[in-house]
């Protein structure tokens, strides 16, 4: 069984479908435990884990993970998939790079890094929209192309020396106090809130919103849900995917401007696998791979549970490759989770 | 008949492959009128309702709107043409709870733009209550209804909307006796309103209650189109199987009208 996608505040259910949390609802629910129980435990196991630094830490790697989920989300949604977008987020960083070094204003450069993204995007929408290429290869191809061109473009080398201006987004933050001592050194009082999180934020309440409240996002899980109901309904089913793509490209774009400013160097490869801890975050945050059903909120979570995972396991000393093992296994732990709900 | 049709289909065509699927079919409907469309499976009957919903491109072939040629790209057209049809597959987005599903491609919106979701919720209500007095479930995905609750909310989604020409592709297959009364009462209070109805039905003594005509299709072409006081059961059914009307049909009818 699967979920209404309205949200059922405003409306007058039945009582008891009131009280009964439908399935949805209960995979999120327990996706959230999942998280609460991970920071639980690392806690235990590591002082340093439940810090305010590290805590800031984590904010700062999830954001891109979430940026990325949420585009991600939307393209699930639709019954699609964008495999692209590690490779795009690191076209986007490149291109941002290049246009700084060219004197192109920073704001401007990041502007048209995003660009870039839904350019991707766009492509990748009108290959599965126009040629009628599944979207497991129209984005593997894009992955490849994106990935390619940042490398030719860079001749493989970072580029580096951006300027403090650059490095802004990604190590900047909100509401930072700090205080100068008697012997010249600065105490920081209050590290602030990373812009990486803030950005995060505002455009997770921005696609929810788009998601539960506007058309766009009704038809979005219409058209997930039953492509040819949807179009027998009106609904401009390839219009639709087309713009879940240019989202998940432009956020990929976003994520890449934050991921290299963080660096304060674009580097051609980075963010390869990407697209795999973007699908895993929407998967485990409850998103079905088979259409129609996902949501920002549980995207978060499961941004949070990798994001968090990834930070406790470096913490309490576990290698990357035994990493890898575990968020696998995670994984596969919630696809199953989800098929379970769905056999009924 | 001197008024002009509501809709004119002529010379419409529709291939797969080497299978016609219509073939040459001309058929045309009046205000107020309700014809049945019959034949056996695979006739080519739901192809043809398709093609009048905009939601299948015919090979070949005319429509008239009100005596005006239209080509209807996508169900859009159709619709805005007030051509509303109710899908013998029903067509909804099973994720999606009934009003959402009604409003699907014309959700209603506030000022601002964002659905206004307690709106349709009411509209939903009303509408379906029209149909079905106890349907309770207005905010449950659809996938979890019965198949009569979903096909009345298929119904329900055709009448709301301003229409002027009904298809409805087996609209009470799944539906138990009282909403099928229901559905018949529907049908004559429509017609009553001046509305076409296309009703594509098996059901013989529905079309037989219903119907001002009856056409029927085998092998993808119109094979007979009469009145329904000029044919009798049997003899539908005979062009249903064989094509073609009893040998002895054209004597007894001129018996009756003498
Ligand atoms: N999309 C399609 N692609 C290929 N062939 C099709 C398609 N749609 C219909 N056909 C073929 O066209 C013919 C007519 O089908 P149609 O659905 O119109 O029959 P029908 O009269 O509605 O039958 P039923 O009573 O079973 O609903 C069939 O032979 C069918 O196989
Ligand atoms: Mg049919």
């Amino acid at each position: 069984m699967s979920q209404a996608i309205k949200p059922a505040s405003g409306r007058a259910p039945t009582p008891l479908a009131s009280l009964m949390p439908d399935a949805a609802k209960i995979h999120r629910l327990s996706a959230l435990l999942t998280l609460l129980l991970l920071i639980a435990g690392f806690a235990l196991a590591s002082q340093a884990f439940f810090s305010v630094n590290n805590a800031l830490t984590v904010l700062l790697q999830t954001s891109v993970i979430g940026l990325l989920g949420i585009g991600m989300t939307l393209v699930i949604i639709t019954g699609g998939i964008d495999l692209s977008v590690g490779s795009v987020l690191a076209l986007s960083g490149v291109g941002t790079a290049m246009a700084v070094k060219a004197g192109v204003p920073v704001g401007l450069a990041m502007a048209l890094g995003v660009a870039i993204g839904a350019a991707c995007g766009a492509v990748n929408g009108l290959v599965v929209t126009r040629a009628k290429i599944p979207p497991f290869v129209a984005t593997l191809g894009m992955m490849l192309m994106a990935r390619g061109l940042a490398l030719q473009l860079t001749g493989a080398a970072p580029i580096s020396q951006l300027g403090e201006a650059f490095g802004r987004l990604g190590n900047g933050a909100l509401f930072r106090m700090v205080e100068m001592q008697p012997n010249g050194f600065p105490k920081v009082i209050f590290p602030g809130i990373p812009y990486p999180a803030i950005l995060l934020a505002v455009v997770a309440v921005g696609a929810a919103y788009l998601l539960r409240r506007r058309q766009i996002g009704r038809h979005i899980y219409a058209t997930g849900s039953n492509e040819e109901a949807a179009r027998l309904s009106g609904v401009r089913v390839d219009q639709t995917k087309l713009y879940a793509y240019v989202m998940s490209g432009a956020l990929a774009g976003l994520a890449g401007n934050v991921l290299m400013s963080r660096l304060v160097t674009a580097q051609p490869s980075e963010g390869v696998m990407y697209e795999l801890d973007a699908i895993a975050a929407a998967v485990i945050g409850g998103a079905s791979l088979s259409g129609g059903v996902g949501t920002v909120s549980g995207t978060m979570i499961g941004a949070f549970i990798i994001g968090i995972l990834r930070n406790g396991l470096n913490m309490a000393g576990v290698s990357a490759f035994i990493q890898q093992i575990v968020i696998g296994a995670v994984v596969i732990g919630a696809v199953w989770i989800d098929q379970m709900r769905n056999r009924r | 008949m001197s008024q002009t049709p509501l809709v004119e289909m002529i010379g419409i065509e529709k291939h797969f492959g080497g299978v016609r699927a219509v073939d040459h079919v001309s058929l045309d409907l009046y205000p107020g009128e309700v014809v049945g469309v019959l034949g056996h499976n695979g006739a080519g009957k739901s192809c043809l309702m398709r093609i009048l919903a905009g939601a299948m491109i015919p090979n070949a072939g005319e429509i008239r709107v009100n005596g005006k040629a239209v080509a209807f790209a996508d169900p859009n057209d159709a619709r805005a043409a007030g051509i509303e049809t109710i899908y013998q597959t029903l067509a909804l987005a099973d994720h999606l709870d009934a009003p959402s599903n009604l409003f699907l491609g014309r959700e209603l919106k506030t000022w601002f733009g964002n659905l206004d979701d307690a709106r349709m919720l009411e509209e939903s209500r009303k509408v379906l209550a029209r149909l079905n007095p106890n349907f309770k479930n207005l905010s449950d995905p659809v996938s979890s209804l019965s198949g009569g609750q979903r096909q009345v909310i298929a119904i329900a989604r055709a009448i709301y909307f301003d229409t002027k020409v009904l298809i409805m592709d087996e609209p009470t297959a799944a539906l138990g006796p009282s909403e099928t009364a229901m559905v018949a009462d529907l049908i004559r209070q429509l017609q009553a309103e001046g509305i076409g109805i296309l009703l594509v039905s098996h059901d013989m003594h529905d079309v037989f209650d219903l119907c001002n005509r009856v056409v029927v299709m085998n092998k993808g072409r119109l094979v007979g189109a009469h009145g329904i006081e000029e044919v009798s059961k049997d003899d539908v059914l005979s062009l249903i199987v064989k094509g073609e009307l009893p040998a002895d049909w054209s004597a007894r009818n001129l018996e009756a009208a003498q």
